[in-house]
């Protein structure tokens, strides 16, 4: 028997979830709605009875105060009414809790096929609303055909007594679970499997694989166990462990890199090991706080002598793409298991997010899956939701708009945890498997979820057919298993840990069978959300929020009663052995026999051909423009350009003050509006020892130059953390590649040799600036194919690339979070200082965008110049001499002048003839350069002494002061007055934009 | 001095109870850490500690409504054991989603000892999202709370997005001539914020953020004293640093933490 209660606020209160539709309809499509009113549908699908049903109702789902309830449909009027309602196999986590609840207070137990399941109910009132107005809200505001289902009711087509009726979106497989035997007579015809299979095999791993299995020993060995011919639990293994995600094949590649204009060819051999690993390894040894990096999850530092801090960063792109919110949870929440993954497992402390996105207001004609203003809503809401119920801060973030991203967007996510250096007596950042231990897997079960990823979407829907490709993450499955491990791990019951991410069992199992040298995997034991999975897609099932760990046999009883403590689901689902063999099982059967190092051995190595054109060959040049006359006008529509103006409606739906340690916060200033440079948290609430965290994305310089674009992004990740009061000395970096196809074809990607050789020049480039700043590289991951093909208006399809894109991640540790410093300027008549030369360096700059130019003279960093200077600037700090410290990023001086002005709430004089520079420019190049290597420091009269003696040598000058009038003046001889705004109309036109968005 | 032992629940999507726990240390307590399931089995019993508190965070994920999933748990299973607690003499705290669950059990507002009634309501913000967010409060100086006796003034941060307190007229009425709305959101110069956003973050009847039973001895907020435990998590710690530095201001006058509200609970039984 099914059940379904409808619940709704009571009428007198106001419906804060249906106001925010009623106002995003008229906002973003002109849709002019009365008032729309939610219910919301818990649909039971279990045997109990009417009575149970009530208590449920009143004890559970019905608030007395603010809510009222039925069994039978809510009597509520509307001109129209949209139901919508998850796809079957889509993660319901307010079905779960549901379910739990009920069981709870009714004292039962749910069997197997029972269930409980959310859907809502919109009624909407406006009596000119048309049906096309409501398909337009209902689909594109309110569901997403991937994962939900609508229902769309005009009022005369409304049944008052049955409603929606009752409906169940529950899986129904109806398949027996089957071992196919694959046949690989010739290259042909596996390449045919691998077509039809969507394994997406490289064409020359295909003679090494069939080579493998006809080898007469291996054929031998696995008749000995009963196997014949491949199965497709073998090679469904086989291509997850050979894809670019799991095994990076692309920064492992050969690249042959020629500078055409001056025909000189370059071999370079594996972008990972020459530009990552080797600098890595050379500055581990000079640095040593570095305590773990380039093998685990994520890296790990040492942030005092009994705790570590661990970090690593990671992109949910395509997903994110496809089903904003559903992409983005999954992504901060999968990486969040990173760390925790990481040695023994670490406590999570801190999480960031970097949003690319089309622009919001895009009018053109081209028809992305969603629009960019949807996409970003619901991204925003994947993330804050997916930190939030975390209970991990959200500290830091960055949003940038270009059409690059239309094709497809960039959702960045990075995550800090810290670890106990010792847990239970040995070191916690070492771990390995050893033969006997138990394979365990925790936390969430298994069904079909991103199995292949996104290529499953294009398949058709019946009304059973699992949705799950797209997930939807849950944070509060996973907050559980995350506190049940911590304990764990100090209880000394944790061996190796790894997470569940991209390739499920496969890749986790997997590689921890790498240490102890094999293992055997009982697949029946593995719990499944629902049954008639194939034995392939147990193993490669991507489900969510799901940890592998080795327990020792001894150990066994006391981590799953703690497991139960904790209401997380474990499960023995194999033991390592060190038989050289991936042995997997089915109810006794073998269906795959590895060799352990299959994997690591003959398969070719991926090549690309790289074409570098320098900037003036590409008929980039410098604009010609004559100095512009309203400098007022121009600042403050700079102040309101998507990529500067203020994004505070996102930053206050993020959590940064859980854990209770936050020191220096994402916006700071006397409004509390204005973007800090870097985000300090106190992780060990006893120790006055902090964390100290920037990021920074500059991909409109990649049109230039993406050499360049990288050591301005590392430097300007550098700048942040210098600003807020880092050691120089002590920086650990994260990098984040999300690059466009490199892989050059004459039809599908005739600029991929150009892309290709964009990425050796970042590559080197970031070696280059770690060696000089000394950054070794904890953690870093790529996402190699960030291209989209767009509907048109003529049934086209074009290919949009993205940006060349870096995001680098900056994490430090400060002794004394006290010595921190703010970027508002703070008390009238402190002296203002400009550190750092200004150069003529607008290419890709803000200034010409606005323009419409790009430029060719991108800013160049100079590490020998710079470096003395931040080490010099820290000095000072450590004295606490600067009053306010902010970094000159995009938009340039103008524009940050402005920011630490708005930020004090009160005015700031300058003198433009007395800004540094490397030779006399005009002053629109001085207010708009985007010069790397600047800060903005304050400075008590008394200290300045002091602080000058600190920079001596160095390039920076007094350029003018604090003053009590809140405007921000610039003057230049000449010239006179040549900006003079009230800091309320900076901010107003920097608030503008997104101002009215709570 | 007796030791003041304080229980700190943790679990099932509880988030707060790490920084709680450091609070109730830094205020003289000695906290313990447990688990839900530890309470409802009984393996940790209630009559060993004099301070309970229900921490912040997303309990069986808040998709329910806040807080309600833990009050029917808690209820179901050991309500009768938390009342006695109360009825003992000792003192229930709850931050945020703990506010949201004693509410939601009726432990609140708890008018003349009815433990049980659901009569007050914490639902969604008025903006219609989660706000985080510094607020200003007023401390109501005729209220028995034993929280917060000796304040009149305190700066802390919010973090929800279902804290919008709701009544109807008559237990308003009472709550209000009982003096058992203990703070309220207030502008900077300490005017009542009269619901003006974002002052009052979330449109909460009468700028409501915290109330106390009628003896004062329990007592919810939405605001998270536990997350002002040092001077620096203030958000303008840097500015006052430097007012301090130059002597424009005594360093006695620094903004005071949340840790005053443990201090309270904690010399309560002295």
């Amino acid at each position: 028997m099914s059940h379904r209660l409808e619940i709704t606020l009571k009428p007198d209160l106001l419906d804060a979830e249906g106001e925010g539709i009623r106002k995003k309809a008229a906002r973003y499509f002109g849709i002019h709605i009365d008032k729309v009113r939610t219910i919301h549908i818990v649909t039971i699908d279990a045997a109990i009875s009417r009575e149970q049903l009530e208590i449920v109702r009143t004890e559970i789902f019905t608030n007395p105060v603010t809510q009222e309830s039925s069994a039978d449909p809510l009597p509520m009027d509307f001109d129209w009414c949209i139901w919508v309602g998850f796809r079957p196999g889509v993660r319901d986590n307010p079905g779960s809790t549901a379910a739990e609840a009920i069981e709870d207070v009714l004292g039962i137990k749910f069997k197997a096929q029972e269930a409980v399941y959310t859907s809502r109910r919109y009624c909407l009132t406006g009596r000119d609303l048309s049906e096309s107005d409501v398909k337009t809200v209902a689909y594109e505001l309110l569901a997403n055909d991937i994962i939900q289902q609508v229902r769309i009711y005009a009022q005369y087509q409304w049944n008052q007594k049955e409603g929606t009726g009752i409906i169940i979106p529950k899986v129904r497989l109806d398949h027996i679970p089957t071992v196919a035997l694959i046949h690989m007579d010739s290259d042909q015809e596996l390449k045919q499997v691998s077509d039809q299979r969507n394994l997406a095999l490289n064409l020359n791993d295909i003679p090494v694989i069939r080579s493998y299995f006809q080898n007469p020993e291996n054929m031998r060995l696995r008749r000995q166990i009963g196997l014949n011919a491949p199965t497709d639990v073998e090679l469904e293994y086989i291509s997850q462990a050979r894809s670019d995600h799991c095994n990076h094949n692309t920064f492992r590649g050969l690249f042959r890199y020629t500078d055409i204009s001056t025909r000189k060819t370059e071999i370079i051999n594996n972008l990972f090991k020459t530009y990552i690993e080797k600098p890595t390894l050379e500055l581990q040894k000079k640095k040593d706080w570095v305590v773990s990096v380039l093998w685990d999850n994520a890296g790990v530092g040492r942030f005092d002598d009994n705790h570590y801090y661990v970090i690593t960063g990671e992109t949910h792109n395509s997903p994110s793409n496809m089903e904003a919110y559903g992409g983005a949870i999954t992504g901060i929440v999968g990486v969040y298991r990173d760390p925790l993954g990481t040695g023994r497992g670490s406590r999570l402390i801190m999480g960031s997010y970097g949003f690319c996105t089309g622009h919001r207001e895009y009018h053109g004609e081209l028809k992305p899956k969603l629009h960019p203003r949807r996409l970003l809503d619901g991204v925003i809401e994947g993330v804050r939701d997916g930190g939030n119920k975390s209970g991990i801060p959200t500290t830091f973030g960055q949003v940038i708009f270009h059409p690059g991203y239309m094709g497809k967007c960039l959702v960045y996510v990075t995550a800090l945890g810290l670890m106990p250096a010792t847990a239970a007596g040995e070191p916690s950042d070492i771990k390995t498997t050893s033969p006997g231990e138990l394979i365990v897997m925790c936390g969430g079960r298994v069904g079909k979820d991103g199995i292949h990823g996104v290529t499953a979407s294009s398949e058709t829907f019946s009304e059973h057919t699992p949705a799950g490709h797209v997930q939807i993450g849950d944070p509060y499955t996973q907050k559980k298993m995350h506190d049940f491990l911590n304990e764990a791990r100090d209880e000394g019951l944790i061996r190796f840990i790894t997470d569940n991410g991209g390739g499920g069992l496969s890749s986790s199992v997997g590689e921890s069978a790498r240490y102890s040298n094999g293992c055997r995997v009982w697949l029946e034991k593995v719990p499944l959300k629902y049954e008639g999975l194939d034995q392939w897609e147990i193993w490669v099932s991507e489900s969510q929020e799901r940890m592998t760990v080795s327990v020792h046999p001894r150990d066994i009883g006391r981590f799953m009663a703690l497991s139960k403590k904790h209401a997380v689901e474990s499960t023995v689902i194999g033991e390592f052995t060190d038989s050289g063999k991936l042995q997997i099982t089915y109810d006794g059967k073998t269906c795959a026999y590895i060799d352990m190092d299959f994997l690591q051995s003959g398969f070719p190595q991926w090549e690309f051909d790289c074409e570098w054109l320098p900037p003036e060959k590409r008929g980039l040049y410098e604009p010609v423009i004559s100095e512009p006359k309203n400098y007022n006008l121009l600042l403050l529509e700079l102040m309101g350009r998507p990529n500067i103006c203020s994004k505070e409606w996102i930053t206050r739906q993020y959590d940064h003050e859980v854990q209770g340690g936050s020191v220096i916060k994402p916006l700071a200033g006397v409004d509390r509006d204005i973007n800090s440079d870097a985000a300090v948290i106190r992780p060990v609430l006893p120790s006055s020892r902090g964390i100290v965290f920037s990021q920074a994305m500059l991909p409109m310089y990649s049109v230039i130059d993406a050499y360049h674009m990288t050591t301005c992004t590392i430097d300007e990740a550098v700048r942040r953390m210098v600003a807020v009061g880092a050691d120089p000395d002590h920086i650990g970096g994260v990098d984040n590649f999300c690059w466009p196809n490199i892989a050059y074809d004459h039809e599908h990607n005739p600029d991929g040799k150009f892309k290709a050789a964009q990425l050796v020049r970042s590559c080197k480039a970031m070696a280059e600036m770690c060696l000089s700043y000394g950054i070794p590289l904890m953690s870093g991951k790529d996402s190699m194919y960030v291209d989209g093909h767009l509907l048109g208006p003529f049934g086209e399809t074009r290919k949009i690339s993205a940006l060349e894109s870096l995001q680098f991640s900056a994490v430090g540790v400060i002794d004394n979070i006290e010595k921190c410093v703010s970027l508002d300027v703070k008390f009238p008549g402190d002296r203002l200082y400009l550190l750092g030369l200004t150069r003529n360096e607008l290419g890709g700059s803000e200034y010409y965008e606005r323009l419409g130019y790009i430029g060719i003279k991108v800013p160049e960093v100079d590490p020998d110049m710079f470096f003395p200077l931040y080490h010099a600037l820290h000095k000072s700090i450590r004295q606490n001499l600067p009053a306010s410290v902010h970094g000159i990023y995009r938009g340039g001086l103008a524009v940050h002048l402005a920011m630490k002005a708005m930020a004090g709430n009160i005015g700031i004089s300058i003198d433009l003839d007395k800004v540094p520079v490397d030779r006399e420019m005009r002053n629109d190049k001085k207010l708009f350069s985007e010069s790397a290597g600047r800060f903005l420091v304050s400075v008590a009269p008394p200290d300045c002494g002091r602080f000058e003696r600190l920079l001596e040598g160095l390039p920076y000058a007094c350029i003018g002061e604090v003053i009590e009038e809140p405007t921000l003046k610039v003057t230049s001889g000449k010239y006179g007055a040549v900006i003079s705004l009230s800091v309320s109309d900076l901010k107003t036109s920097w608030k503008k934009p997104f101002g009215g968005m709570a | 001095m007796t030791t003041i032992n304080a229980l700190v629940l943790y679990g099932y999507g509880l988030n707060c109870d790490m920084e709680t726990a450091y609070a109730l240390e830094l205020a003289g307590a000695k906290p313990q850490r447990v688990h839900i399931n530890s309470v409802i089995d009984e393996s940790v019993v209630l009559d060993n500690f004099q301070i309970m508190v229900f921490v912040g965070g997303f309990s069986w994920g808040d998709d329910h409504g806040a807080g309600v999933i833990q009050a029917v748990r808690m209820k179901t299973n050991g309500g009768d054991r938390i009342i006695d607690f109360v009825e003992k003499g000792n003192l229930v705290l709850g931050i945020c989603n703990g506010f949201q669950t004693l509410v939601n059990i009726g432990l609140l507002p708890g008018i003349d000892h009815d433990y049980r009634s659901r009569s007050v309501a914490l639902t969604f913000n008025d903006c219609g999202n989660f706000r985080d967010d510094w607020v200003h409060l007023n401390i109501n100086p005729k209220s028995p709370c034993a929280f917060t006796r000796g304040m009149d003034r305190i700066d802390l941060p919010v973090r929800h997005g279902e804290g919008k307190f709701i009544a109807g007229k008559e237990i308003y009425g009472h709550l209000s001539e009982n003096h058992q709305i203990v703070c309220r959101y207030a502008m900077p110069d300490g005017t009542p914020a009269s619901g003006k956003f974002p002052f009052n973050p979330n449109g909460s009847l009468d700028d409501i953020a915290g109330i106390c039973d009628s003896t004062g001895r329990v007592f919810g907020l939405m605001p998270h004293p536990e997350a002002f435990n040092h001077p620096t998590n203030h958000p303008h710690w840097t500015r006052i640093k430097e007012k301090i530095r130059r002597g424009y201001m005594p360093s006695d006058e620094s903004p005071q933490t949340g840790i005053r509200i443990f201090q309270n609970a904690v010399t309560f039984f002295s």
